[in-house]
């Protein structure tokens, strides 16, 4: 067995067949002849972790568990991160896998062949226990453990939304110092920040020079450093290592520098980071020094103002080139086995410039055809039967209004406030019967199964169906409807886990996406508002508003509809044995406040 | 590194597979069977079924394989490297222990329902009813049957197109040697395609 997997996230039909058939993406037209490309019917919903997950084990949410970005407590009702879950455990809080349903991965693996996935979701932490080769992708967090903001440094007081503003205390003449926070450690005292001091240099309009602790850097006006490696000392004997990349944004009048997220240093991650241990250390070392973060494409940094347009896309560039660099590295000496890797930031050039600059997306659809062309080169090399995949997990859609949909559920009389709180801490849950947390996601509010549910088992199906029925009626101002689809929990799922699953899942219409305060399971005061952000597209919308692609060096025609559970058998040969997924069971969510810390970096939400 | 290699060793069955002749009924997979016969490949054939007008040069049946869908598979333990012929819709009971090579024939449904209403009139039985009706199940049996077949780890196969193969048989069974990768006889294989058994053609446009 030998098979190639290029997963190219957010890859979307429309745009492929739009700019193949203007002759803009010769090597995919190329690969797509003979039946060798086909629309993916991907899993429901349509979100990142959920369908790489779907991809990966071949099953719905329901065969592995995650359902969408945040899902809640049902005792509780305490929403929590589902691809960064954490346990208690006598060593204090740790990260758990997100699921643990068999892999195509694990299946080669357990059939003697090495198995390699890259920047795959949902794989942090790394399981050492099994025999897969993993550089863990989206849900991989920062040092601090959250999915990861920046820090912006200014010379004049300034808010962002989401991003840690430090100032810049001006301590002689173009000389600043200040402080840069890093991970937590706990102390007698508490849990305590560790910090490094930060002094800047502005040498003239266009350069400085930065000294972070006692290691200097020469930065240059608009463009990233290399990778730095930083090291804050936690005690005696023990530091904790953070990688990050500086930029300045302004040097002349106020000086503004930021700090991407710190991220996990793979040669001294305290976290299982990679599997095996030694392989993230290897590539270091070998290939070079990459940014390890899950999102590490700084979406945040945009959205916030920090970095301009081309920073944002340098950024990008840099990330997809390292990343090329080690999957050739690993090439050279591919002989067997699977070898997969993802590359993303395809989907985050389209979450900021899909609703306003289709030029910028249709040169990064441009650049991943060429690195195609470069890969099927390689290829020709090869000698004998081999599987070679190119995949999307969705494709991408507009994001124009904002819902906000347990605003919808309250005006409508199924939820209902005790007090003028916005969150799910201020609902009356003795008069509530349905609810919304995540993305897509609407729960009834369940007796025996909810803390406090009200709705009886034989009242279900009727609240379901009315609900349903409703939500589907609902329309925009100008007539347009709001959601295209409401799929019900076992007409969409088959699975162990189906029961933790959603009620209702909510298919948005083009255009329409949940706000962020409605994934987080809040309720503002409207029930809709127009999307002005920097992230102007999404993919969190129905299912059949985004399909997926997939290429394979193989005619497809006979599959007639492919979806996501044919992948492992087009990666493997097999289908994976769905009898041996462990019964579940439910992981402990964390308090509000930290989830919305935790989920800032991401920039859904 | 080591422990990946250390699990298992279930890479690579080195049994022979099971080659099946597939398709509709009258869409030539007795002559398939033959071409195979001719060209050196052991075919699973009981003989019950005696030539005759409808196929004068022997239908290559084994009785036994109507008995699977009531569970009897056992036959098939010895029939690794040896062809048999099962029409499409017993397909399903092949069980997955085994590995197989199908060789599945497609023919004009307009043809196979001409010829099997010749056959029904040469054997005086009753008529086949709303042909019409008929020919829409085949097309729903046979639109389900490729994406049945692709998704089944253990069977590869490969369609040959009747009329292709009358019309241009050489291409045609070079392509069977290639997918079946065994050494068979192409010369003595060549000679089975026979046009004067092309008798239920439709007309065509010019």
């Amino acid at each position: 067995m030998k098979t190639l997997i290029l997963g190219f996230d957010s890859f979307d039909p429309n745009v492929f067949e739009e700019l193949a058939g203007r002759n803009q993406l010769p090597n995919l037209e190329k690969l797509s002849q003979g039946g060798r490309y086909s629309r993916l019917e991907v899993s429901s919903p349509p979100q990142t972790e959920v369908s790489w997950t779907s991809i990966a084990t071949g099953m719905d949410p329901g065969g592995h568990g995650i359902f969408d970005f945040v899902h809640r407590d049902p005792a509780t009702y305490t929403p929590y991160v589902s691809i960064l879950p954490m346990r208690k455990s006598a060593v204090g809080e740790q990260f758990t896998p997100p699921y643990t349903t068999t892999t195509f991965f694990e299946a080669a693996a357990d059939m003697g062949y090495p198995a390699t996935a890259l920047w795959w979701p949902a794989m942090f932490p790394a399981r050492p226990q099994l025999p897969v080769m993993t550089l863990p992708g989206l849900g991989t967090p920062d040092i601090r453990g959250q999915l990861g903001v920046g820090t912006f440094f200014s010379s004049e007081e300034e808010t962002k939304e989401k991003t840690t503003v430090v100032k810049l205390v001006a301590i002689g003449k173009n000389r600043y110092e200040a402080e840069l926070s890093g991970p937590q450690t706990q102390s007698r005292e508490g849990p305590r920040t560790l910090r490094l001091p930060i002094k800047v240099d502005v040498i003239d309009q266009t350069n400085a020079r930065v000294t972070i602790d006692t290691q200097q850097v020469e930065v240059t006006l608009g463009e990233w450093t290399d990778i730095l490696e930083l090291r804050f000392k936690a005690g005696m004997l023990f530091n904790i290592y953070a990688i990050t990349r500086f930029i300045a944004v302004s040097l002349q009048g106020v000086v503004r520098i930021y700090a991407l997220p710190l991220q996990i240093h793979p040669l001294h991650s305290t976290w299982h980071y990679s599997s095996s241990n030694s392989f993230s250390k290897k590539l270091w070392k070998e290939v070079g020094p990459y940014l390890t973060l899950g999102w590490p494409q700084d979406t945040t940094g945009l959205g916030d103002g920090c970095i301009t347009d081309d920073q944002f896309l340098d950024l990008c560039q840099k990330i997809f080139d390292r990343r090329i660099q080690i999957l050739s590295y690993l090439l050279k000496d591919f002989q067997e086995g699977v070898l997969a890797s993802i590359f993303d930031d395809l989907d985050r050039v389209q979450h900021m410039f899909f609703h306003n600059r289709m030029d910028i997306v249709h040169d990064w659809y441009q650049r991943l055809d060429r690195f195609v062309g470069d890969i099927n080169s390689q290829l020709e090399g090869w000698t004998g039967k081999y599987r070679y995949l190119i995949l999307s997990d969705h494709g991408f859609s507009e994001f124009r209004k904002k819902v906000h949909l347990n605003r919808w559920l309250l005006e409508h009389g199924y939820l209902c406030m005790k007090n003028d709180g916005n969150d799910l801490s201020s609902v009356d849950w003795s008069k509530t019967t349905a609810y919304a947390v995540g993305l897509n996601s609407i729960y009834l509010n369940i007796m025996t199964r909810e803390g406090q549910g009200i709705v009886s088992a034989q009242n279900v199906e009727n609240l379901l169906d009315e609900i349903k029925s409703k939500l589907l009626d609902w329309k925009d101002s100008d007539q347009t409807p709001v959601i295209q689809k409401i799929r019900l929990k076992h007409e969409t799922y088959s699975g162990p886990y189906t029961r933790f699953g959603p009620d209702l899942v909510v298919g948005y219409a083009p255009g329409y996406r949940a706000s962020a305060d409605t994934g987080l399971g809040k309720v503002p005061a409207i029930s809709m508002e127009p999307n002005t952000d920097h992230w102007g597209a999404d993919h969190c919308v129905d299912s059949d508003v985004v399909p997926g692609v997939i290429f394979a060096n193989r005619d497809l025609r006979d599959f007639g509809t492919i979806s996501f559970r044919d992948i492992p058998f087009l990666a493997i040969g097999k289908h994976l044995d769905p009898s041996n997924i462990k019964p579940p069971s439910q992981a402990p969510g964390q308090g509000q406040k930290d989830l919305e810390e935790r989920l800032k970096g991401l920039g859904y939400l | 590194m080591n422990r990946l290699f250390s699990r298992s060793n279930n890479k690579d069955s080195k049994k022979q597979p099971i080659v099946i002749v597939s398709g509709l009924p009258r869409s030539g997979t007795s002559m398939m069977m033959r071409m195979l016969a001719e060209g050196g490949l052991p075919v699973v054939t009981d003989e019950l079924r005696r030539p005759d007008s409808d196929n004068p040069k022997g239908y290559f049946e084994f009785e036994t394989v109507r008995q699977m869908s009531e569970g009897n598979v056992s036959w098939l333990a010895d029939s690794g490297g040896k062809a048999v012929k099962v029409i499409s819709a017993l397909l399903e009971y092949l069980p997955s222990t085994y590995s197989y090579k199908i060789i599945f024939l497609e023919r004009d449904v307009q043809e196979i329902l001409a010829s099997q209403r010749k056959m029904l009139l040469n054997r005086k039985e009753a008529e086949m009813g709303d042909e019409t009706e008929i020919a829409a199940q085949i097309q729903k049996h046979l639109s389900a049957m490729k994406p049945w077949l692709v998704r089944q780890p253990n069977i590869e196969v490969l369609y040959v197109n009747y009329n292709t193969l009358i019309a241009k048989p050489q291409p045609v069974c070079a392509q069977v040697i290639e997918f079946l990768d065994l050494p068979l006889n192409q010369t003595r294989m060549l000679a089975v395609p026979d046009k004067l058994l092309y008798r239920n053609r439709i007309a065509r446009e010019k």
